[in-house]
């Protein structure tokens, strides 16, 4: 093809031809694009067949899903205002004023189900045992080494990734400090922390927590995750706890803490509960308890012990995303806007009108940014009312479907991550329109245009449940539908193993790097298209 | 007459020639790769599996679909767009022929070309399962046509392509718009999958499943466990007939008395 004008640069004639002069100003080209954008009365069929879907999306995803409550007490609070699980085997006692608590973990084996990365072995401070007090550990897990953890949330790694570490925690005041050792004799500080208003008595001692095994059985698009509880033992040796004053106490509690859970009632003629071995400390006499965890682990004179627990010491991991849920309507709701973008420039096209908007107007990549520019402008602010109607109006729905607080509390539309996922879905929809634009102007057909972003943004979630795991996490990644990550509202720790299917839309990344990769795909899609249209014939 | 030229037009654009050469490879390839997906080592045990080996093998026509609505919307909406329906018109001015006619060389074409792509599926799944461990001795025979569900999973599925050019055909009769009718077509059929990994309610999701025209539709693929599908294997592409008729009546109406 050969290029029968050059556009760029390239100025239409003195600054007397007609057009006052012939470096249009930006704005005015915005202008123009708006004008055209507003005049034709089937493209705003379009918009509000977008606004539509979305809502109504939003509205049945809503009232069809449900929540069966699975435990009736609810989860306790952390210090810092979440949920968490707080359930391991404490074996502990008071310890008054500032102290040492020194310990060696010779190993942590899986006694019931299959080994977990993140069961944890070590020692703790604790503000009581009442679910939820705060507290500071040093800890060994065997996937991740040893650890430095402390009110649930905090988590920093040790240097010591394997062996036989030894552990020491310190208080002064209301400072505990945590620290690591690979000899017992040098000592290498992992962390502190101020945990504000521990009393003068504080329980310390060695804890085990073993969190769920989910397993993940994904049959082709028919995936199930079940989670069963697993039990770690840990060996200590050489434990001692040094008060600055005075004598450590001289018993220790045994105590399962947060497990009572487990402790099931057996039901009627279901056979004999499992007899309680004495020492076995109290909620440890249910059906799932396997035996080892009923024999006593408090230090012998040696300092040697042996401790089997359960549980896990964590923020709650959530698996149902409201937000998400109430904003999952964009993804259908984008099909018209795909269309909507793409028509905004084939339509030109199609109409020869092109042709009079480039003469009107010779730098045709700017041509092209005007376009985009009132394109997104138009788009993100519908979206922008659209989800924030879609979030209010699903929340009825979603309170009839069991999704009631304590597990889930209601959420204000001015909350930060609500308004981050709403702000951002709308910013989605203004990038996919956008992209739908650059590749109308690249193919010059709208529904080469449509059939490619549609493969790109709405298909990958469908294709997830066919792929194995690992390809269709990256490939939720790696595709522009990466952008809808933005909608995940539910804080992700790296020290909880979750399950992440990429078929439910989970994205294992932080929502603002999925916008990103959106924001990369559109990017070069536009760089494409403004440099096509300057060399190509209209 | 109106079927030649309707031919005639459908060959002459080489668009029309890669849009079914697309069917065929995107048939075949998405086919291989949900076919290389399963592996029986991800099954508690190697005779547990409980795999629809065909109908893992025909997946591929979940993408591939796409070519043909963008084929069958094109077929009517380009008429539209480059003013060629007025010449057709006056060349045939019996509206409703002219669509019949339409509406037949397309699916024609559409069941043409899907032959081949299904038919590639299942071959690739033979040469590819017993690697995965779906093999005769594990209890899973590889899908051949001589069984009679899986004769009647390849045959639904070639229909099913067929009625989904029916239905873009009726859409954009009726619509009359590339962008529009494409994208209402888009909706049709893949809003109700992804809607049910949305909802999470197994009562909604039967539901959905039985209604939408893809879901209730490629439930023809389904060879075993067909008692635990939301609609019978046939009931499931009457379903999706039902739609395609309806999106062709109402085109036909609107094609009859509207003006060009």
């Amino acid at each position: 093809m050969t290029t029968t004008t050059t556009p760029h640069g390239t100025d239409l004639g003195p600054a007397g031809s007609g057009l006052g002069t012939s470096r249009v100003g930006f704005g005015r080209l915005v202008r123009a694009e708006w004008t055209k954008l507003r005049s034709v009365p089937r493209w705003g069929l379009i918009m509000l067949a977008a606004v539509g879907l979305t809502i109504l999306v939003s509205l049945l995803s809503a009232a069809g899903s449900s929540f069966q409550r699975d435990s009736v007490a609810p989860p306790p609070v952390g210090p810092h205002g979440g949920q968490v699980e707080d359930a391991f085997r404490f074996v502990h006692q008071p310890l008054t004023g500032d102290g040492t608590i020194t310990a060696r973990v010779r190993e942590l084996v899986a006694v019931e189900g299959p080994d977990q990365p993140w069961a944890k072995a070590g020692l703790m401070v604790k503000d009581g045992t009442a679910p939820g007090a705060r507290y500071a550990a040093m800890l060994y897990t065997p996937g991740h080494g040893v650890r430095w953890q402390t009110n649930f949330v905090v988590d920093r790694a040790g240097t010591i990734a394997r062996g036989e570490p030894w552990l020491r925690l310190t208080r002064a005041g209301a400072t505990v400090t945590g620290y690591e050792s690979t000899d017992g004799t040098t000592w290498r500080r992992v962390g502190s922390v101020e945990l504000a208003g521990l009393p003068a008595t504080a329980e310390v001692g060695l804890f085990v927590a073993s969190p769920r095994a989910d397993r993940v059985e994904r049959q082709f698009n028919a995936t199930s995750v079940t989670s069963s509880s697993t039990w770690s033992t840990a060996r200590f040796d050489d434990v001692a706890v040094r008060p600055a004053t005075g004598q450590p106490a001289a018993n220790w509690t045994d105590e399962a803490i947060g497990m009572t859970g487990l402790a099931k009632p057996t039901a009627p003629g279901a056979g004999p509960a499992a007899p309680a071995a004495p020492g076995a400390p109290d909620g440890l006499d249910g059906p799932d308890v396997p035996p080892v965890a009923l024999v006593s682990g408090a230090p012998d004179a040696t300092g040697a012990s042996t401790v089997t627990g359960s549980g896990d010491v964590a923020p709650r991991a959530v698996d149902e995303d409201l937000t998400r849920m109430s904003l999952s309507g964009a993804l259908i709701g984008l099909l018209p806007i795909v269309a909507l973008g793409a028509l905004f420039i084939t339509a030109e096209y199609r109409r020869g009108m092109i042709r009079t908007t480039f003469a009107a107007s010779p730098r045709r990549g700017r041509v092209v940014l005007a376009k985009a520019v009132v394109l997104a402008g138009v788009t993100f602010v519908v979206g922008l009312v659209t989800c924030a109607t879609a979030f209010l109006v699903s929340q009825p729905g979603q309170r009839e479907s069991g999704f009631v607080a304590p597990l889930f509390p209601d959420r204000s539309l001015t909350d930060w991550p609500v308004l981050r996922a709403v702000v951002g879905t709308a910013l989605v929809l203004a990038l996919v329109a956008v992209l739908s634009l650059a590749l109308g102007t690249v193919l010059r057909r709208s529904a080469g245009a449509i059939t490619v972003v549609v493969l790109l943004m709405v298909l990958p979630q469908m294709v997830a449940g066919a792929l194995p795991l690992t390809a269709a996490r990256w490939m939720m990644r790696l595709l522009p539908s990466a952008g809808f990550s933005i909608q995940q509202t539910n804080p992700r720790y790296e020290h909880v193993a979750s399950v992440c299917l990429p078929e439910a839309g989970c994205v294992p990344d932080s929502p603002w790097l999925g916008l990103a990769v959106l924001t990369g795909y559109v990017a070069v899609a536009v760089a494409a298209a403004c440099w096509l249209v300057r060399r190509r014939d209209a | 007459m109106a079927v030649r030229a309707e031919w005639t037009k459908l060959r002459s654009l080489p668009g029309n020639g890669w849009l079914l050469l697309a069917l065929v490879v995107a048939t075949v390839v998405f086919s291989a790769l949900s076919v290389s997906a399963v592996d029986i080592a991800r099954c508690p045990a190697p005779t547990e599996c409980f795999e629809d080996t065909t109908r893992v093998s025909l997946w591929g026509v979940r993408v591939a679909q796409l070519a043909v609505v963008v084929l069958a919307v094109l077929a009517v909406t380009n008429e539209y767009a480059n003013g060629l329906i007025a010449t057709t018109l006056a060349a045939n001015p019996r509206r409703g022929t002219v669509l019949a006619a339409k509406a037949g060389v397309v699916t024609a074409a559409v069941l043409v070309a899907a032959v081949p792509g299904v038919l590639g599926s299942l071959l690739v799944s033979r040469i590819i399962l017993p690697g995965n461990g779906f093999s005769a001795a594990n209890g899973y025979p590889p899908p051949s046509l001589l069984d009679e569900p899986t004769l009647r999973a390849v045959t639904g599925t070639v229909l099913y392509l067929g009625l989904v050019a029916l239905l873009a055909i009726g859409v954009g009769t009726a619509l009359r718009d590339t962008a529009g009718a494409m994208v209402a077509v888009l909706v049709l059929l893949y809003s109700a999958p992804v809607l049910v990994q949305l909802v999470g309610d197994p009562k909604w999701q039967h539901r959905l499943e039985k209604a939408a025209p893809m879901t209730s539709g490629l439930a023809v693929q389904a060879t075993t466990a067909l008692e635990r599908q939301p609609i019978g294997p046939w009931a499931g592409l009457g379903v999706l007939a039902i739609w395609a008729g309806a999106a062709l009546l109402a085109g036909a109406l609107l094609f009859r008395y509207r003006d060009a």
